[in-house]
């Protein structure tokens, strides 16, 4: 594993990726989402090792940098520091933004290196496990995975199962997967191969994310200033040990399940550490125990959501769906088989998630007040740049207008999506997974001479689809929203 | 390698777009006056987009074309999105596709309406033997074993495939040869989620081509024949189909074609090139490494094989797999089920 990343390319990459990640991350107006699936394209010219380094470093710097605007600003850059504003503003406020920053940023380490343990450790044995799901199985775990989406989101199930059915739904136009019969393609020949991935995903993220911010106000920057420290010494660390180790362990389990993401992994550890708490008053006005709840589980959910990517070849997170789009299209199928055929591409995922966030943690340490002033530059500077890498984006991938078409028209369900409030994970999720559900049931009823009874009979996928249909019976309790849990 | 092809293409792109502006003669001195594009009906990364890039390599370096080979990926629907697309593009030899036996597989299962005749075939540029196998904690033994059992427990036995690919013909041709013997086909996709199936016990047999066994064996599969005519050298204990008393052939050979109506000269030119890249040391080596027998055949002799190989097609006759279930009108239903329920949660809200 150690030779990929003796190449000064590797680490280069490795840099720039984690500083573009970081930057994003901290500009609010930009994702992490977005910024990978504007690279992809760029990547296919790229060996699969370096285009994986690339993008798992931007992962893991993405995630990271909207610590920065959530504490400077109280503005969380990426959804997944929702929970730091919370706490690091009031606390940069009170004249100490170095200390929120250092407790962000060492517990953003902290909280990577734990889940790339898990990473490390379990995405193998998952991998060898994993041959014993046949088809019925896979059919099953898709549909497990909409049904976490649905029914553990942030928003209503109803929406969440919408967005989920539409999201499959723009999945189907094409060739059948199975018997590669057309269907739905209107008689163009453009829609045999259906809606690509990239002009999909470059459409609902970046043009919706565009057509969004133009349609509303933006806000009025809120700036904390003072010149404290960002070093924090290691004995300060020592009383918070307990609060690290289970935000990054709650972290790191709710990026395995498939399609809830850091915004959510950082939302539970907060609640859990306000209630293990001995001074749950603090939360909401600047606890320290808050920041590192927050701040080492999303950084958790990064290799959380690794471990069912490599292994299964079902993603984790929205960002976990893009990288699956990233490897197939340099022709690596994850799976078992990526450990035997591709073991490069494998190192190389698992030893940036551990790279990248010690280049994270050095780039933060270094540099935080000054990306921040970056996250003041204004929408209408940076809405016409992203646009134009979004129609370059989307043309680059294989010369045609009508991918350009379809991003255009993506970004207008986007917007849509985001005016009705309907959650845009399902809807990736569901379109990334929708082909892989129908192979499998396909394959699996030929198998079985057309009987769905696999389906039940069968232990593994049975205990899915009950596990499924539990989630969606539950009763639907009214959810704690950020602000309930600070009072 | 496939990344300074990808290289390549990308640079390429502006070019292209002056090339379908440009005004174009088609003299045959003057061919090829712009690059070439090689559609490749399948993704980068495979077996078939491997193949074609190791020639745009070989013409590249020992300089065997004035202007430079393109390599499209058209992939998806067993190579019949990409074969269209070649079929459909202008007949002046600056598109071609190199597809193997699938083109005429895809036709006679139905899964597209063109074939061979729509094309001006230029060149085969190699031949792969096809091996079939089971999981290493299979019963079966030998082919007979097997083939017994599939004559005694008809459609019991599960064979993994690319429904249409040769893949699939191959176990149609060792169906065949035990008259009375039948395998139930499942959909399986690619060499790498064949081997998962396979090992995983999900279905009970499966084809590879000698490459991938080579590569596959160590994780735990046993190939039982070698649908070859004779024993391959690569693999000198694996006996043939005929050994085991099951009359069957098949094997794979990969074909370079241009679109119906591409004028001769440039069908010759293209031929000549793809012949001069075969003698290269780089074709030759890489080839072996692949274990592709380096077999050429241009003009008449082409002709001749490719109506042998699809006329041998007509013995075999396709048994449909059972109904599936038509998911796109299942997904539509759920939309408005769950936008109903959307709508009366959000109207509900407004009225409490």
């Amino acid at each position: 594993m150690i030779e990929i990343f003796t190449s000064p390319i590797v680490i280069g990459l490795i840099v720039l990726g984690t500083a573009l990640g970081i930057t994003v991350g901290a500009i609010p107006g930009l994702t992490g989402t977005m910024l990978i699936a504007l690279s992809l394209p760029l990547t296919y010219t790229m060996e699969p090792v370096h285009a994986l380094v690339l993008l798992v470093a931007m992962y893991v710097g993405a995630v990271s940098g909207g610590l920065i605007s959530a504490t400077l600003l109280r503005m969380p850059g990426t959804p997944a520091a929702i929970m730091t504003t919370l706490d690091g503003y009031p606390m940069a406020q009170a004249g100490k933004p170095g200390r929120a920053l250092g407790l962000g940023m060492g517990a953003s380490l902290f909280g990577g290196i734990i889940s790339w343990l898990a990473l490390w450790l379990l995405a193998e044995p998952m991998a060898d496990w994993s041959t014993f799901l046949g088809p019925f199985e896979y059919f099953s775990l898709v549909i497990l995975a909409l049904a976490l989406l649905a029914g553990v989101g942030e928003s209503t199930r109803a929406k969440g199962l919408l967005a989920g059915a539409l999201g499959v739904l723009a999945a189907m136009p094409g060739t059948h997967p199975a018997t590669g019969e057309l269907r739905w393609t209107f008689g163009f020949t453009s829609m045999n191969g259906g809606f690509g991935l990239i002009p999909v995903l470059i459409g609902i993220f970046a043009i919706g994310k565009i057509l969004t911010d133009i349609t509303i106000e933006e806000a009025e920057v809120e700036q904390s200033s003072g010149h404290d420290s960002s070093w924090i010494p290691f004995r300060e660390w020592l009383p918070h040990w307990k609060n690290l180790l289970r935000s990054s362990g709650i972290g790191t389990l709710i990026g395995v399940l498939p399609g809830v993401g850091a915004n959510i992994g950082s939302l539970a550890a907060y609640a859990a550490a306000k209630r293990a708490s001995k001074k749950p008053g603090d939360f909401g006005h600047g606890s320290e125990e808050g920041i590192i709840a927050s701040e080492a589980a999303n950084n958790a959910t990064v290799g959380g959501a690794l471990i069912p990517l490599i292994a299964l070849g079902v993603p984790g997170s929205v960002i976990g769906a893009v990288l699956l789009g990233a490897l197939i299209l340099h022709g690596l199928q994850p799976g078992p088989l990526l450990f035997r055929q591709n073991p490069e591409a494998v190192h190389a995922i698992i030893g940036t998630m551990f790279l990248g966030n010690i280049v994270m943690f050095c780039l933060m340490l270094g540099g935080a007040r000054w990306i921040a002033r970056l996250s003041a530059v204004p929408r209408k500077i940076l809405s016409p740049l992203v646009f134009i890498s979004c129609l370059w984006g989307a043309y680059a991938l294989s010369g045609r207008w009508f991918d350009v078409i379809i991003m255009l028209g993506f970004g207008v369900v986007g917007w849509l999506m985001e005016r009705l409030k309907l959650p845009l994970a399902p809807f990736v999720i569901g379109f990334v997974l929708a082909p892989v559900a129908e192979e499998n049931l396909c394959a699996g009823l030929m198998a079985s001479g057309g009987t769905y009874l696999p389906l039940v009979t069968r232990p593994v996928s049975l205990i899915f689809l009950v596990l499924a249909g539990l989630l969606l019976a539950r009763k639907e309790n009214q959810r704690k929203k950020p602000q309930d849990l600070v009072s | 390698m496939a990344t300074t092809g990808l290289y390549r293409k990308f640079i390429w792109i502006p070019l292209l777009l002056i090339g379908a502006l440009a005004p174009r003669f088609s003299h045959a001195q003057n061919f090829p006056d712009g690059p070439i594009e090689v559609i490749v009906p399948f993704n980068a990364g495979g077996g078939s987009d491997v193949f074609t890039r190791i020639f745009q390599k070989a013409i590249r370096e020992n300089e065997l074309c004035a202007q430079p080979l393109v390599i499209k990926n058209v992939g998806g629907a067993g190579g019949t999105i990409g074969s269209r697309w070649a079929k459909d593009a202008a007949p002046d030899g600056y598109t071609i596709m190199c597809l193997h036996d699938g083109i005429y597989t895809a036709q006679h299962y139905g899964n597209a309406d063109w074939g061979v005749d729509d094309f001006e075939p230029i060149a085969a540029t190699g031949r792969s033997a096809v091996v079939i196998a089971v999981s290493e904690d299979s019963p079966y033994e030998t082919l007979s074993d097997l083939m017994e059992d599939a004559k005694a427990r008809p459609y019991e036995l599960v064979f993994g495939t690319n429904l249409g690919a040769p893949n699939h013909y191959s176990a149609l041709f060792v169906q065949n040869g035990k008259p009375g013997a039948k395998f139930r086909f499942t959909q399986t996709g690619g060499g790498s989620s064949r081997l998962n199936q396979v090992k995983g016990g999900h279905i009970d047999l499966t084809g590879f081509s000698v490459a991938e066994y080579v590569q596959f064996k160590e994780a735990g599969i046993r190939a039982l024949v070698v649908l070859s005519e004779e024993r391959e050298p690569a693999l000198p204990d694996l006996p043939t189909a005929l050994e085991q008393g099951v009359d069957a052939t098949h094997d794979l050979m990969q074909f370079w074609w241009a679109p119906k109506g591409t004028p001769q000269e440039q069908v010759d030119y293209l031929a000549k090139m793809l012949g001069q890249a075969m003698e290269t040391p780089y074709i030759q080596e890489r080839l072996k490494q692949l274990q592709v027998e380096p077999i050429f055949l241009t003009g008449d002799a082409l002709k001749q094989r490719i109506n042998e190989r699809g006329a041998r097609l007509n013995e075999i006759t396709i048994e449909k797999p059972p109904p599936l279930p038509p998911l796109q009108w299942i997904v539509l239903g759920l939309v408005l089920i769950f936008g109903i329920w959307v709508w009366r949660e959000e109207t509900s809200k407004r009225t409490a």
